[in-house]
């Protein structure tokens, strides 16, 4: 009785949520499945009066096209490199953070500002920042106009300018400026979390540990990061599901070419490329979503794999 | 214990640590400096934004930047108010804001409710596939959506700004995990007591989520100063404008010639409501949030 | 994990069934126009017109509305500016696929081959020769068409750029229009006794000079990268694109050679570009000679003549601008881009909104004193001759051309003396590809590093770019 009743309540209660997600949500996902499927597909054509073949065309055009195979790399790379880091350093901050009293609401409040901006117009002032104003660089008639704020506190410093985003530049140069904004902007979020972690985790674990005359690297192995663990792993798995979708970040350093002058695209991305067909060709552009899809899928099934093996409650 | 027992106990280990407090003392110390290192780091792009708002075009455009600005240029956020006409923008992102925000918490609650509190069939499989959406770039229901709002006959108006994204999975998620850490105990006194649904979820879970749902509001608030694409596309004219359109709109000319000081004092304007929102309720985000993390 | 697994496997089958119905819908294209018996019958009707007009150009466009009205009070224009020209392309293309297009829209020739692909667009053949006569609200009448007075007044090469699709139709006219020129330092030139380069020849003699005089100046920079290549396939007669059978068609021995020989100016340092300078070039053209890297010629667009003005300083120019034709192969036979905005008109179910829309952009194309005061504010130049004798246009603009104050007439003028040169590109579904192909071509050849074999970086660079052209249109 109780039950049944549960049943009809529990579908009321969820009906509003229900029909929106249906409609807005999972027929749009049914028609990317659908255009998928249609060798060739584009929307206009289809206004046009042409019709389509069912078929697996437009996953084997997107896996042969040139530069798929970067636009992977790319992603990958990107995760594998700013996950990690983002997610030390903002324990590292979050743990300086929760050991300090005086300025500590200062800082907090500092470090939570890059949540509420625009990515793509401060990925505009690091663009300027890194950005050398000249011509042919690196050759004889080599001419520096601007090296770019950047490089002015480099040199300031007595280091070798460098190249970062500019025509001739360095596949190694554009990543790490990549890596520095994406870090930069995924710092508060994970930073929020870990420190709201830390402060809810019982004083007495530490004061145990300072009885027992525990060195502080023991302490921070043994007790903050297994009690952590829970928030480190939905730190990780949100950040690798984001890092699978990076995009604007890179369009606010490197503009709509996603890459430095003379070899666009080079660092260009799965949701980039999805961007690139979206406009054209639809086909394409849910074929390389619903493969992207399943590589964040698989991932997402391994991070949770391993942090359910290696989480603490 | 008297008093001086305590003062000597003290002072025996006073010398016996002072080693150990030369070195919290260094320790603390390079605490400092990193976080100061590392809130420069964070802070500097915003004190770009600040200083090009007030520099003349000129300065902007020197090659090599000025870190502080010759002479302070407040016209420029005249100019930017009256050139985007702010005001109406402001009013018309406050009140899509106000509205999708309430929609917004009364879905998320009850869904919360019932994935949290209520037993059905297929609860599991559903919340995973509701989990499931969340790994598909969003982008890609923009075409599909258009022809639908279309078909609705809702271009521009408020409910295609609204509608289309009162649902939000990732809410429903976060509620959820807070209303599961509040005991069953209470949820089946008050059964006992004869105490409707959602009475309860109104006198005691709403209470409880609190933070949460703080956090949920100035997110979905967030939400509509920010968006960009949706709204250009469905409803770019003047009685619906939002306000990120408004302001690109506004400082796009046909020779692409864009005053870059006046345009980076009017992002500055449009930030600052955040900013206040999010100084006055950090503690409430950082509750509302991080709790989200406990228990994947 | 399990059940999320299940839960997808469920979520794809549901999907999979779903499409199967799903399959057969689409299609919202209005029938084709064919121009009703009577013409345009006074009918209420309201115009949606998307452009990309800045705050000065709306106030004259509504001035213009407003004397419109007074002929057809009955038609609303509606008019909006929807953001940038690519803005206004991809909220059409939505919009297309739903049949809720605006009537007219600024555009590029690339945007209307786009939307034809869902047949969008009127062409304007009958309507242009229609000798229907409409009756206007003022007791005066005109003919529905153009007549062949108001065809020849058209500059030649504007007007052909609305049949560059390979169908032989006509599908925009122009609204006003632009090119390249070559702005250069005056004072500099006259100081050095230097005279303004008409050939790519003399160019690299110009350029070798002035390196010779300022070792750290740049001597040119050009604007755009894909301008330079389609302009240089122009004037040397080689292959670029082609609207019809095989479109891409640049990856040849003369171009790769031009490129090749371009590298070499990059890496002495004679010229640079906006992509590869990181900037606009007219920013290194306004500089002061005593700064590194400053230019003192500059190729870019004729509407853009203001920012190719140095700032004032003591209430004076520091130097003279003088404006001229950009370097030709073959001076004698002169070639030069033709850019800026055209009108086309969208199909709609009413003929009779169709028959308004065509009459509004009749009005906006072929009357002399909008256009005169267009391109008074905007810098571009009229697309219609009678302009040039239009006497407050000559008297308060051309009249006036200097280079200083009055840089805009300047640049007006000298378009208006090339009015013969003009020439445009095929548009063809994948044209903007291959525009801006080519550009990312020659931003690549001109800074890459080559190695030995520059010969093979470039011959690959263009194998890059004819092969992400096809993928981009197939």
């Amino acid at each position: 009785m109780v039950e049944s009743k549960h049943q009809w309540k529990a579908w009321l209660y969820l009906s509003p949520a229900i029909v929106l997600l249906l409609i807005f949500t999972v027929w749009p996902i049914i028609n990317t499945l659908r255009m998928a499927f249609l060798e060739g597909y584009s929307t206009m054509g289809a206004v046009g009066g042409i019709t389509y073949n069912f078929g697996i065309g437009n996953f084997k055009q997107v896996l042969q096209y040139k530069d798929f195979i970067s636009c992977l790399t790319n992603t990958m790379l990107l995760c594998v490199l700013t996950v990690p880091l983002s997610t030390i350093l903002a324990l590292l901050i979050a743990v300086c953070l929760n050991a300090i009293k005086p300025l500590q609401r200062f800082l907090q409040t500092v470090f939570f500002l890059p949540y509420v901006t625009n990515s793509i117009a401060i990925g505009m002032v690091f663009a300027a920042m890194f950005n050398m104003v000249g011509s042919a660089f690196g050759g004889e008639n080599e001419i520096i106009i601007t090296a770019g704020i950047i490089n002015n506190v480099i040199e300031f410093f007595g280091g070798e300018r460098v190249n970062w985003i500019n025509s001739g530049s360095s596949y190694l140069a554009n990543i790490t400026v990549m890596v520095i904004y994406i870090v930069w902007n995924a710092l508060p979020f994970k930073i929020l979390i870990l420190l709201g972690g830390l402060q809810s985790i019982n004083k007495q674990y530490y004061d145990a540990a300072k009885v027992d005359g525990t060195s502080r690297v023991r302490v921070f192995t043994k007790i903050t990061v297994p009690l952590l663990s829970p928030m480190l792993a939905y730190v990780v798995i949100t950040g690798f599901i984001g890092g699978f979708k990076e995009y604007s970040s890179i369009v606010g350093i490197f503009g709509d070419d996603m890459g430095p002058t003379g070899d666009p695209r080079r660092l260009n991305t799965m949701v980039g490329f999805i961007y690139d067909s979206l406009a054209n060709h639809q086909g394409r552009a849910s074929a390389a979503a619903l493969i992207l899809f399943c590589i964040i899928f698989v991932v997402t099934m391994i991070n949770l794999y391993v942090s359910k093996k290696k989480t603490h409650y | 214990m008297s008093d001086k027992t305590v003062k000597i106990y003290e002072k025996d280990l006073h010398d016996a640590t002072s080693k150990q407090r030369f070195v919290k003392v260094g320790v603390q110390v390079l605490i400092y400096a990193f976080l100061i290192l590392m809130a420069i780091i964070i802070i500097f792009p915003f004190y770009w934004m600040l200083i090009s708002s007030v520099k003349s075009l000129e300065e902007y455009k020197q090659t090599i930047p000025s870190l502080f600005p010759k002479e302070i240029l407040w016209s420029n956020y005249v100019e930017a108010f009256n050139q985007a006409s702010l005001g109406r923008l402001f009013m018309n992102t406050l009140y899509v804001g106000i509205v999708s925000t309430l929609l917004s918490l009364v879905i998320t609650v009850l869904s919360a409710f019932a994935f949290a509190r209520l037993e059905f069939k297929g609860k599991n499989a559903l919340f995973a596939a509701l989990l499931a959406t969340m790994m598909i770039p969003g982008e890609l229901f923009t075409i599909t959506n258009y022809a639908t709002v279309n078909s609705f006959g809702w271009m521009e108006s408020f409910e295609v700004l609204i509608i289309p994204f009162l649902v939000s999975v990732f809410y429903i998620y976060l509620l959820r995990q807070n209303f599961m850490q509040i005991p069953n105990e209470l949820y089946l006194a008050a059964k006992v007591d004869g105490t409707g649904d959602l009475k309860y979820l109104w006198k005691v879970m709403i209470p409880l989520a609190l933070p949460t749902l703080i956090s949920i509001t100035i997110l979905k608030m967030m939400g509509a100063w920010n968006s960009y694409v949706w709204p250009r596309l469905v409803a770019n004219d003047e009685a619906h404008r939002l306000i990120t359109n408004g302001l690109r709109n506004a400082f796009t000319e046909s020779t692409g010639d864009v005053n870059i000081p006046v345009q980076m004092a009017a992002v500055a304007i449009v930030s600052f409501p955040l900013f206040l929102v999010f100084v006055f309720l950090r503690k409430y985000i950082m509750k509302g949030v991080s709790r989200s993390g406990i228990k994947g | 994990m399990k059940r999320i697994l299940t839960a997808v496997v469920l979520l794809i089958t549901l999907c999979m069934n779903c499409f199967m119905f799903a399959s057969c819908k689409d299609s919202a294209v209005a029938p084709d126009f064919v121009v009703p018996e009577g013409g345009y019958d006074g009918s209420e009707v309201t115009i949606k017109f998307y452009h990309t007009m800045g705050a000065n150009l709306r106030e004259v466009l509504e001035r213009y509305i407003v004397e419109f009205n007074k002929l057809y009070p009955n038609i609303h224009i509606e008019h909006e500016q929807v953001g940038s020209y690519d803005d206004v392309r991809d909220q059409i293309k939505t919009q297309i696929t739903v049949g809720n297009q605006p009537h007219i829209a600024y555009c590029y020739p690339d945007h209307v081959a786009l939307y034809n692909l869902a047949k969008a667009v009127v062409p304007l053949d009958d309507l242009i020769a229609s000798d229907i006569t409409v009756s206007r609200n003022d007791g005066t009448t005109e003919t529905l068409g153009l007549t062949e007075a108001q065809i020849a007044d058209f500059i030649k090469g504007y007007y052909e750029e609305g049949k560059q699709f390979g169908d032989g139709k006509m599908y925009t006219l122009p609204l006003s229009k632009s090119t390249e020129v070559l702005y250069y330092n005056k004072t500099f030139f006259a100081a050095n006794n230097l005279t303004p380069p008409t050939t790519w020849e003399e160019m690299e003699d110009v350029c070798a000079k002035i390196k010779a005089i300022d070792p750290d100046s740049i001597p040119l920079g050009y604007d755009s990268e894909s301008n330079w290549f389609i302009t240089m396939c122009e004037q040397y007669g080689t292959e670029y694109t082609s609207a019809t059978g095989e479109h891409f068609l640049f990856d040849n021995e003369q171009n790769r050679n031009f490129v090749e020989k371009f590298r070499e100016w990059y890496q002495k340092g004679y010229v640079t570009t906006k992509e590869l300078s990181g900037g606009y070039t007219s920013e290194l053209f306004k500089m002061d000679s005593a700064e590194k890297g400053n230019s003192y010629m500059s190729i870019g667009s004729s509407a853009g003549a203001t920012h190719q003005r140095p700032d004032k300083v003591n209430e004076a120019y520091p130097f003279e601008v003088g404006i001229t034709t950009i370097p030709q192969v073959n001076a004698s036979a002169p070639k030069v881009i033709s850019q800026g905005p055209s009108l086309c008109i969208f199909k709609k179910s009413n003929a009779q909104e169709v028959l308004a829309s065509w009459l509004f952009v009749k009005y906006l194309t072929t009357t002399v004193e909008f256009q005169a005061e267009f391109s008074m504010a905007s810098g571009y130049v009229p697309v219609i001759k009678s302009v040039g004798d239009n006497a407050v246009y000559k008297s308060e603009f051309l009249d006036k051309a200097d280079g200083g104050d009055f840089i805009s007439a300047l640049s007006a003028k000298i378009c208006l003396e090339q009015e013969s040169a003009y020439y445009t590109s095929p548009a063809f579904n994948g044209s903007s590809t291959a525009r801006d192909q080519v550009g990312l071509l020659m931003q690549k050849c001109l800074s890459a590093e080559a190695g030995a074999d520059v010969k093979a970086m470039i011959k690959k660079a263009f194998e890059d770019a004819v092969s992400e052209c096809k993928y981009q249109s197939n």
